[in-house]
């Protein structure tokens, strides 16, 4: 097969981005590069999050395995994370993790004295690395910071009532815990393209097109008012796509067209080279970084096969896409 | 909601010491109830959760009702229980004036570890981790319980002997003390009653059920990555296969699908009854459904899917939404079981039966008539005999094939090894007699004619049995 290459160019439109949340296009690839960007997203970028608890004291109405499990979901900020070592190769503490290059301690200490419940939250954890701190989302939108708005509840004290603990915070994954996923959501979906038949849209009456519009559960298509203005008759607005890409492959309006007598009166198919991307961030790293770092350790992954021993082995399975990633 | 789910119990259920406790870690109100639910309360005390549930096959773990799980689902807390079951040690009193006494631990010396997890007054501090074989009460018991009467205090260490208790729970679980209450019985003695406490994440085996009777084990936990998405980025928590509809005819558990879906969406809690519609009591699916769309789903809850695995949409659309899903008390953990060599029962010197007593899996009678079946002699020889109740005796045999000897000759042809040593002349059982060295026949009175034969030792029990009631193989 003269000409074919295994190389592509992938192409990426960013299309709106916050902090944690991005939406972008990802072009001139195929489902396996995107699937393979997402499936890293969620189980491969590393961040940090609570590992191990040791609890002092704990009167509150919680169990102790159950205020641990609620600690290790709280997200931290992990910028430091790609960087930081995993405590299990972690050569300063021989792996018991404990140490500054493979952790980071958290220390946590409420006792309620008044009558008030007291809400423990997040923002009572003190941590002992200012880089690593509880995420707290109120910090980066402009709620009204009121004292209501205090991270995230971890368990609530009533009179009387202690906790206190000490946390150790790690490196991790999302394929050992969840936890350890920057992703709340990552997900992608085929652009989609949509034909219009101008011919046979032309023989349906007002109340025909508006009910067609109407069969789509979201808005894709609509009623044009300046095309009817231009016609002089409101009776004959064109129907025009606004919003493709709020088409979700519910073949709904396809099927209502077929009701109706007219099929194919749309043609809708997905661009198989064409990606929508939603990623949205637990607030661990930013969206934007989530990307990046998913890319990187997607590289990472590449190099270790490119690099070992047995590709070269394995030619004859690998052919002519081993030689490829060994850059030839 | 049953007898088997679990959830919150009552709302005092942490002040409580039941026997056997089963609760939810997060328990969540169904999205789906009824007016009937809501009268008598029972959304207040949640007995599951609402998981996203998509209606495919998924992997092939999922015939015959199994459940396959989302890995991230489990990490969050999904199906996460607490068991706490109550231990107790009472401190007895016994005739003589005499009673148990608490001692406080060893802490150095070959139970000190075992000790580890003993207050100072020798019970064990709640908060504190309980491995197998620890000990919980360090407790001894007087040797001398009758006769004359004792001063309570003055006795001396020798004349107790530890009665300590040790812990016999799941070996590599960490279970942990959770409250410890002293107090007195019907008898006016001291009894210290444990709770221990264990929190478990679903695996494979254990068993769900929605509340439709649509129970079923789970039969993988898939990661995340691996799990089918849409569009949203919504990825279901579990996946239950569609052959369980069509014979259960669980309608109930669709409207309970669209229903919820159209509850998250549009912020309303449903009802799912299928009666009571012109009286409000219920929701009709075609409202339901004009939620949906309203919300953007199809109008008939179904959603285009993703694989995960390669990122290519599914062929079909996937019936998917939230349904409550209970989990059932039937936990591998408590069920699992296999042995190798173990206890045997006295009478019969076969192995024990049941889990409970480390026991052995039985080869019936119909396993039995497979092997027969098949053939496969030598297997039932092993299995009838060699793995369950060997036994040596010595037995009298008469020349021509008699009694036990017959019954010898027609299992073991090889008599280099196993020369019967059996009387040849009456067939009956002898007994090895340890001074002259030399098996002897008690009706003979002789050892002329004596061989050694194996056989079951239930079987040579019925023999002699057979043979108190003069009843002669």
């Amino acid at each position: 097969m003269e000409g074919v290459s295994y190389q592509r160019f992938p192409r990426v439109k960013i299309r709106e981005l916050k902090d944690d949340y991005a939406k972008f296009e990802l072009g001139d690839t195929d489902a396996s590069m995107a699937n393979a960007l997402r499936r890293v997203m969620i189980a491969e970028v590393p961040t940090i999050a609570i590992d191990l608890v040791e609890i002092e004291v704990n009167s509150s109405v919680l169990n102790d395995e159950f205020i641990a499990h609620r600690l290790g979901l709280i997200p931290l900020t992990s910028e430091k994370a790609m960087s930081m070592r995993f405590s299990r190769d972690c050569d300063a503490c021989d792996g018991d993790g404990q140490c500054e290059y493979c952790s980071v301690e958290f220390h946590l200490r409420a006792k309620c004295m008044g009558d008030q419940t007291l809400d423990v939250t997040s923002k009572d954890l003190i941590s002992s690395d200012h880089n690593v701190v509880p995420v707290d989302l109120a910090d980066s939108y402009a709620y009204d910071s009121s004292d209501q708005q205090r991270g995230i509840i971890i368990v609530k004290l009533r009179r009387g009532q202690e906790l206190r603990l000490r946390a150790i915070a790690r490196k991790g994954i999302g394929k050992d815990h969840a936890k350890w996923s920057p992703a709340a959501t990552v997900t992608f979906m085929y652009e989609p393209e949509i034909h219009i038949n101008e011919d046979l849209m032309e023989t349906l009456t007002l109340a025909e097109r508006q009910a067609w519009v109407e069969s789509s559960p979201t808005k894709v298509f609509d009623l044009d008012e300046a095309t009817g203005q231009l016609k002089g008759c409101l009776l004959l607005q064109e129907v025009v796509v606004v919003d493709h890409e709020a088409y979700t492959y519910d073949e709904e309006v396809i099927k209502k067209a077929e009701a109706m007598g007219k099929p194919g009166l749309v043609e809708i198919y997905g661009k198989e080279d064409s990606f929508i991307f939603t990623v949205e961030s637990t607030g661990a790293i930013k969206a934007s970084q989530m990307v990046l770092n998913a890319i990187e350790v997607l590289k990472q992954k590449l190099d270790a096969v490119r690099l070992s021993e047995d590709t070269v082995e394995a030619d004859d399975q690998f052919g002519e896409l081993g030689a490829h990633m060994r850059g030839g | 909601m049953g007898k088997q789910s679990m959830g919150n119990i009552a709302y005092n259920e942490l002040c409580r010491m039941d026997t056997l406790l089963y609760l939810l870690v997060y328990p969540q109100r169904p999205l789906l109830t009824t007016r009937t639910i809501e009268l008598v309360g029972y959304d207040k005390l949640g007995a599951g959760q609402n998981a996203t549930v998509a209606v495919m096959s998924y992997s092939g773990y999922d015939i015959e009702d199994a459940i396959v799980m989302n890995k991230s689902s489990l990490d969050r807390g999904f199906g996460r229980c607490i068991v706490m079951k109550k231990y107790s040690a009472i401190n007895q009193k016994y005739e003589n004036n005499t009673s148990d006494r608490i001692l406080r631990p060893d802490r150095t010396g070959p139970a000190a570890e075992r000790m580890q997890i003993l207050d100072n007054d020798g019970i064990a501090a709640p908060g504190e981790i309980i491995r197998p074989n620890d000990i919980y009460i360090n407790k001894e018991s007087p040797i001398e319980t009758r006769g004359t009467m004792v001063s309570s205090t003055g006795q001396s260490d020798s004349k107790y002997r530890p009665t300590r208790q040790t812990y016999k729970g799941p070996e590599g679980e960490t279970c942990v003390v959770d409250r410890v209450a002293l107090c007195s019985d019907k008898n006016n003695s001291l009894c210290i009653k444990f709770l221990i406490r264990h929190t478990r994440r679903p695996e494979v085996g254990d068993k769900f059920s929605s509340r439709h009777g649509q129970k079923g084990v789970c039969g993988t936990i898939i990661q995340q990555e691996d799990f089918p998405f849409s569009e949203r980025g919504i990825c279901p928590d579990l996946i239950m296969n569609p052959h369980g509809f069509p014979s259960r005819m669980t309608v109930g558990k669709m409207i309970e699908l669209l229903g919820g879906k159209a509850g998250v969406s549009c912020g309303r809690f449903h009802y799912g009854s299928a009666f009571g519609e012109p009286s409000g009591h219920a929701d009709k699916v075609e409202t339901i459904s004009e939620t949906l769309v309203r919300h953007g789903f199809s109008y008939s809850g179904k959603d285009l899917i993703y694989s995960g695995i390669s990122g290519c949409p599914l062929q079909a659309y996937i019936f998917m939404g939230p349904i409550y899903y209970q989990k059932l008390k039937h936990m591998v953990l408590d069920k699992m079981h296999a042995r190798g060599s173990g206890p045997r029962v006295m009478l019969t010197r076969q192995p024990t039966e049941g889990r409970a007593r480390n026991g052995g899996l039985r080869v019936g009678e119909m396993e039995r008539d497979c092997l027969i079946a098949y053939g496969a002699s030598m297997l039932i020889f092993e299995r009838l005999m060699i793995s369950s109740d060997p036994f040596e005796v010595q037995v009298l045999a008469h020349a021509c094939y008699k009694g036990l000897y017959h019954l010898l000759h027609c299992t073991l042809q090889d008599n280099i090894y196993l020369v019967p040593q059996v009387c040849r002349v009456c067939g009956l059982l002898g007994y090895y007699n340890h001074k002259l060295k030399a098996g002897i026949c008690s009706t003979c009175k002789n050892g002329d004619n004596i061989s050694t034969m194996k056989l079951p030792y239930a079987c040579k029990l019925l023999i002699q049995i057979w043979e108190a009631f003069l009843l002669y193989l």
